[in-house]
Parts: C-alpha cells; structure tokens; sequence
C-alpha cells in the first residue's frame, strides 16, 4: 500500500522540481539557431560565463584589490552573461527568419521590451527586461543591421546601469545604450 | 598460502602501477587537446627542446595587456604550451568546435570563443577551478599556425581575464611564446 503511494508523490516533485527547473531557466535566450551564420560571418564572438564561473569568481575576488573588486561588484547576483556576435563582410548575409527563434523566445511570457531605450550605434536595438513579478530576472539585447548580428542575454538581477557598467567589459560589446524616459511596452500588450 | 599472497602483490602492483598512468592521461586535458588537434588537422606539434627554450624566455617576459600596464600574467612555472609552425589547418571549424567543447565540458568552463575570416583565425578560452587559483586553456588557431597554452592565473589575473577576455587571453598566448628582447 506504502509503495502505491510512494510513487505517484514522487512522480509529482519530479514534476514539480523540473517546472521549477525549467522557469530557472527561462531566463537563458537559447542562442544556438543562429550558429549556422557563423559559416558566413567574417567575426563570430561567443562569450559564455555561466553560473560556475560567477560562483568560481565571487569565491575567489577579495574587496582589498581594486580589479577584483570592480569584477566583483559588476557580477553579484548575475547568474550568467552570454554573447553571440557575428559580423559580416557584405549585406545580406542574414535574413529575418534567422532571427525568428530569438524573437520567438522574447516573445514569450516574462519579457518585456523597453521602448525607452536607445543605442548611439548604428543599425535597430532592441532591449527586454524579464520579470517575474516585479523583480527584474533578465535582460536581453539584440542588436541588428546590415552587418551585424549580435545577442546579449544577462540571467539575474540586472537593469539597464549594470548593463551600462558592462559593455565593452566581459565580452560585452559597447552597444550605447542609453534610457530616454521610464516607459516600458510590455509584450501582453 | 604464500604463493596466493605473493599473486594478490603481483595483481595489485600490476593495477597501481598500469592503470593510475592511464588515469592521469585521461584527466590531463592539455595533452588530450594537443592530440585533438594533430589528429583532427593532421599536424605536429613542436618538441620539447623548443618548449623548455620557451619556458625559459617567459620567466622574463612581461605581457601588455589593455590598458598599456605590463605585468606578469601566469603564476611562476605553470605553463604548458604547445606550439604548431607553419603547417595546414584546413578543416570544418565548427565540427572541431563541437568537438573541444564536447572534450572540455566536464571540467572546463568556456569563457569567449571567436572565429575570423571563415574558420582561419580561431580562438578558444576555456577556464577551470584549481583551489585559490584558476587554470586557464587558450587555444589559437590560424591559417599556418596554433598555439595551446596552459596557465595558472591569480585571482587578480582572473579579474583581468573576465574584464577583458580577448586582450587578456592574448596576452597570455603572447607571454607564452614571445621571444624576451630584454
């Protein structure tokens, strides 16, 4: 009778656990649709600091040195920063349906594109903030024009001055952005 | 009963002493990515007096590194380097890719991979926990040439790693392999 019981209630909290599991990750932008523009591209960047080493890093910096510090700082509470970049020598080399899985996933339930956002780069850039309630769980930019591709996908708490302090740090490329006003368009709208 | 006790001795001689070696190929990584890449681009890697040659330039090289500062990058005596000269690396790109990531993912963390110019220039940075310190796996790949380099970074070198990955990756390759004109 015991064992009847037993293994409905563990079939739940394995369920349960990998609902869990699953809005845990959420967050991570799935960029590997795009890989195949590598073949084509002339530069391909792709960064990946995941949860290890956030956890390695936080564990090894001390407050006392100042590079460690900054690093240290910039990190806390992030849970990963990962960039797919690719440039190309000629136009069209990419079309709109390469980015579709990516637009796919921001369109999803949690993401929310900023509207107030602009970039001093060339080409469209488009910001989405990930919540879950009112806590910010993510960020995500991508970056298109003629030439260029590139995704930045942020996990953890993270806003648009930590997304500042990191560009052109940890793999990050300088995208300019900048914030005109509070306003956000939300995609359930 | 003495020849059963001299047996079991000689079976477990013959287990210590045959397979721990096996044990530790396996788990060294650096020897196992130089073997990836001889056997995937069919190439060879330059021996060991160019090596010790080189490890002995570096104990007086100083790296740049972004920001104009020239310091020492690698902890004294842990590098391990592989040099290819003036050989072929034609192949796919992305299948060798897989291939490392697939290789290193147990005990490697990936930091930045770039590729330029259609699979020519490649380069890999992968990180791994050694206690205090962090041991860092930079792999350069171009046309005629490639590099594997092996360090032991502090946790200062480490800030400056994750603040610039592809500079200080570099310079990690540079201070590797540079010739000392001091």
């Amino acid at each position: 009778m015991k064992s009847s019981f037993k293994t409905p209630l563990i079939a739940l909290l394995l369920i349960v656990m990998s609902a869990f599991v699953a809005k845990a990750q959420d967050t991570r932008i799935q960029m590997g649709s795009l890989d195949h523009l590598a073949s084509k591209a002339s530069q391909t960047v792709d960064v990946n600091v995941d949860e290890r080493l956030m956890k390695l890093a936080a564990r090894l910096f001390s407050e006392k040195d100042e590079d460690e510090r900054q690093v240290k700082k910039l990190i806390e509470g992030l849970k990963g920063i990962y960039v797919k970049s690719f440039e190309f020598e000629t136009e069209g080399q990419y079309v709109a349906a390469d980015l579709e899985p990516i637009r796919t996933q921001l369109r999803g339930a949690g993401w929310t594109r900023l509207v107030n956002v602009i970039s001093r780069k060339e080409g469209n850039t488009e910001v989405y903030l990930q919540f879950a309630g009112e806590m910010v769980n993510g960020l995500a930019v991508l970056h298109t024009d003629d030439k260029e591709v590139t995704v930045v996908n942020i996990v953890g708490p993270v806003d648009l001055d930590k997304l500042a302090q990191l560009e052109g740090q940890m793999g990050i490329p300088d995208l300019g952005i900048e914030s005109t006003k509070s306003k956000k368009k939300t995609n359930e709208q | 009963m003495k020849r059963i006790a001299t047996k079991i001795f000689i079976a477990v001689f013959i287990v210590c002493f045959t397979t721990a070696p096996v044990v530790y190929a396996k788990g060294d990584d650096f020897n196992s990515v130089v073997k990836m890449i001889e056997d995937f681009y069919r190439v060879k890697h330059v021996g060991i007096p160019f090596l010790a040659k080189a490890g002995m330039k570096v104990a007086t090289t100083a790296a740049r590194i972004k920001g104009g500062t020239a310091r020492r990058l690698a902890e004294a005596g842990s590098i391990k380097l592989a040099v290819f000269e003036n050989q072929k690396f034609n192949g796919d790109f992305a299948k060798f890719r897989n291939s490392l990531n697939q290789a290193l993912n147990v005990s490697w963390m990936p930091l930045i991979q770039t590729i330029a110019a259609g699979g020519e220039e490649q380069t890999y940075i992968f990180l791994r926990n050694a206690g205090d310190k962090t041991n860092v796996l930079v792999i350069t790949i171009d046309e005629r040439d490639a590099t594997v380099v092996q360090v032991t970074l502090s946790a200062k070198n480490l800030a400056l790693l994750l603040k610039d990955p592809e500079g200080t990756g570099k310079a990690i390759t540079d201070e590797a392999t540079l010739i000392d004109q001091e």
